[in-house]
């Protein structure tokens, strides 16, 4: 688990009857199941019996496996027959109905980052689902899939990567959560798709590891200003702004944007370096080039071209979350950079990441966030990122893997 | 939860029934939790409908969606979250104990085999979803009673299971929540990390900073450093009327000056001017508040302090000056520059 952090994580082996328990007794009724569920829970200090019955109807790893090593490594259930797999759409309550977000439409998506993180290579527009109300149209909620390709130790799986779980906040008693999880389930098993990988903020059964959001302040008095970082009662602004001050032009010899003509070395560089991890994306060319060409404002891949041969030794890239800021009068926008895949053959990966982080103060970004995943914690602490937060948690859905993964060795940035 | 006694008589189900029936046309007003709800007109013809499907237990159901929907018309989008919330499920379970320490407790009242067998019915859904279990032989009267509660239901949805389970035993057990130690837990808990929920949801997660007190730092400051860190103008006043000097430093070389500089106090800058601060105190970097405006982007103090002499030329201990170190196209930096 992340170091940095007071957090424990749940110990697969911990025996539950441990006297530690005594203090949160749980009723008499309660099970060994439960007493598992509300440590992993407290552990990591979310709501103390949170019990997720949603989840245990779920082919997920439970909390009661936790540890158990005769359990078999892989999907928890097998694929059923097409045919079996239910035709209709779940019941939504009366006033609701489902609809498809149209992603190619303009009018629907003006949103750029949505239309590059939904249209991957290869995507459904049936996975792009939302509810709306049946009289006003308005949409009240959404999920979406996008189809991907993970590699998990030695077996490539076609998965579906499940994100952008949104429900109205007038519509959250509706439990519409569930209901939605299942949909997009069911529209995945119709495209003879078993398994599924996404991330939440929370812990719910059974996370295959937990990752720690850190922090690089790129424009620290703007993130002061706006709440995102503090500034201590002995630490002046004048200093804090000096310690974060970067130099106005990156300092690899050969570090340049990505183009199009570098994909298939991208492609090279990537698929071999990502072969370390033991839960990768598989990628190809035509991935590659959806994912990590340079989009403006949403994605960034810078490389490194060898001013001699001319070969691409090395590759970083980060895309592009803005946040709104509510109730502040100077900024209304938050511009964070999230590192994406960055790989290093020749050039340090320390200095590779200070030039990614060089462009991205050159393009006024005020922060850039990283996951301590991959070869991340590295450089994390020597380039001034500070811990977050805000945990990470990586699922894999009928999937099952036996322990806990450290997070550097996951290969995986889920948007 | 097993332990549920037998079928009761048919005429429980005509009672439960008209109870509810009667409810349904008796509610203008219904509470949920210590909201007040007022409920129209359609909406009691959606619940009519409901209770003519057998469906007795989405009265409240439907009214809360209609107005919830009506509310969604004014909001903004600004509510919007991700969610993955188990105030349910942990409804769920509280009632669920509750109702498993009830039935243990022979001191406690009665409910009739039928609600009992509507409990199970609901539970069963809930945890296990609809019943596809073979039905059991007429013989075994407890075993197909139960089986048939849970049947009947069809393929209810979990939450709505849920939402009904924990309607009844609110109806039965007004102040179950009250007595039960599993929820008031939950509650305290609930407030204590409701940082934590605002990250409640799959994908995206806001992180911000952890926040750490350095622990390097052993600067000590004097109480009118904090003042002017403040921005409490009234206080530094009354220190310097007290005999405090204007230029006191703290232990890193800093006046009051630098501090309301730094974190961009304009009256107190003005405030601590207006008594003779030193406008060209050096901390023990050689810097000035000049310098400190400079780096940290503050315009307006900038300019004030120019304007009443500060020196933008002066060296700190890097040979770096205000103008040197300014970034930014401020003409009075630059108009300076040129009369040099």
């Amino acid at each position: 688990m992340d170091s940095g952090s007071n957090t424990e994580a749940p110990n697969p082996n911990h025996d539950p009857s441990s006297p530690s328990e005594s203090d949160a007794a749980p009723p008499p009724s309660e099970t060994g199941i439960e007493a598992i569920a509300r440590r992993v829970q407290e552990s990591l200090s979310l709501s103390a019996s949170a019990r997720h019955r949603f989840w245990e109807t779920q082919p997920v790893g439970q909390f009661r496996d936790l540890g158990d090593s005769s359990l078999p490594e892989g999907p928890i259930e097998a694929p059923t027959p097409l045919s079996e797999v239910r035709r209709d759409p779940y019941n939504l309550p009366a006033p609701y109905e489902w609809t498809t977000c149209d992603m190619d439409d303009d009018h629907t998506c003006t949103e750029e980052f949505l239309r590059w993180a939904l249209r991957p290579p290869g995507h459904f527009k049936s996975w792009h689902i939302g509810v709306r109300v049946k009289v006003s149209k308005k949409l009240v909620a959404f999920i979406t899939g996008v189809p991907a390709r993970i590699r998990v130790r030695n077996e490539v799986i076609r998965m579906a990567e499940i994100n952008f779980l949104c429900v109205h906040k007038k519509l959250r008693s509706k439990r519409l959560a569930p209901v939605m999880i299942k949909e997009v389930t069911r529209r995945v098993h119709l495209e003879n798709i078993w398994q599924a990988a996404y991330t939440a903020g929370v812990v719910i059964p059974t996370p295959i590891a937990t990752c720690r959001y850190w922090h690089r302040s790129l424009n620290p008095k703007k993130l002061i200003d706006v709440g995102f970082s503090r500034l201590g009662a002995r630490m002046t602004m004048s200093r804090t702004i000096k310690l974060y001050k970067l130099p106005d032009s990156t300092v690899t010899p050969g570090f340049r944007k990505m183009e199009l003509r570098d994909v298939p070395a991208v492609t090279r560089l990537l698929r071999d370096y990502l072969s370390q991890f033991t839960v990768a994306p598989e990628f190809d060319e035509n991935d590659v080039e959806h994912w990590l060409l340079p989009v403006e404002n949403v994605v960034d891949s810078y490389l490194v071209e060898s001013p001699e041969s001319h070969e691409i030794t090395d590759f970083c890239s980060f895309y592009t979350l803005p946040s709104s800021i509510l109730n502040n009068q100077n900024y209304s926008m938050l511009k964070a950079a999230y590192s994406y895949y960055n790989v290093s053959t020749k050039t340090p990966l320390l200095q590779l990441m200070n030039d990614a982080l060089i462009v991205a103060k050159q393009n006024e970004y005020d922060v850039f966030n990283a996951l301590d995943v991959m070869q991340n914690e590295s450089f994390l602490k020597e380039l001034k990122f500070g811990p977050g937060d805000g945990h990470l948690h990586y699922y894999l859905y009928n999937y099952r893997i036996r322990t806990e993964l450290q997070p550097s060795h996951l290969g995986l940035v889920l948007l | 939860m097993g332990d549920w006694q037998e079928l009761g008589q048919a005429v429980f189900i005509g009672l439960t029934f008209a109870f509810l029936v009667a409810k349904l046309i008796s509610i203008v007003v219904s509470f949920r939790g210590d909201q007040l709800r007022i409920t129209r007109e359609d909406d009691l013809q959606g619940e009519a409908d409901a209770s003519r499907n057998g469906d007795s237990g989405v009265l409240e159901e439907d009214a809360g969606v209609s107005e919830e929907e009506k509310l969604l018309g004014e909001e903004s989008d600004d509510d919007w979250e991700g969610i993955e919330s188990t105030e349910l499920d942990e409804e769920f379970s509280a009632a669920t104990t509750f109702v498993a320490a009830t039935a243990a407790d022979r001191m406690a009242p009665k409910v009739s085999n039928d609600v009992q067998l509507q409990l199970y019915g609901l539970y069963k859904i809930a945890t296990e979803g609809p019943c596809n279990a073979p039905q059991p032989s007429a013989m075994k009267v407890t075993a197909r009673a139960k089986w048939n509660a849970w049947q009947k239901l069809g393929v209810m949805s979990p939450e709505e299971a849920m939402q009904k389970y924990i309607m009844i035993v609110t109806e039965l057990y007004p102040n179950w929540a009250d007595n039960s130690n599993t929820r008031n837990k939950d509650e305290d808990t609930a407030a204590s990390v409701s940082s934590s929920s605002d990250k409640a949801r799959m994908g995206p997660v806001f992180s911000s900073f952890v926040y750490e007190e350095e622990l390097d730092n052993d600067l000590t400051l004097e109480a009118i450093h904090v003042s002017a860190r403040e921005g409490k103008t009234q206080e530094l006043l009354s220190y310097i009327e007290n005999g405090v000097s204007v230029n006191l430093r703290d232990s890193e070389g800093r006046t009051p000056l630098h501090w309301a500089v730094d974190r961009g106090h304009f009256d107190s800058v003005e405030t601590l001017i207006g008594k003779n601060a030193d406008i060209n105190a050096k901390d023990e970097e050689g810097q000035t508040p000049l310098h400190y405006a400079v780096v940290c982007g503050r315009e307006a103090i900038a300019e004030f302090l120019v304007k009443h002499n500060a020196d933008i030329n002066i060296r700190d201990k890097d040979d770096n000056s205000p103008r040197s170190l300014c970034s930014s196209p401020w003409p009075f930096m630059h108009s300076t520059k040129v009369l040099q």
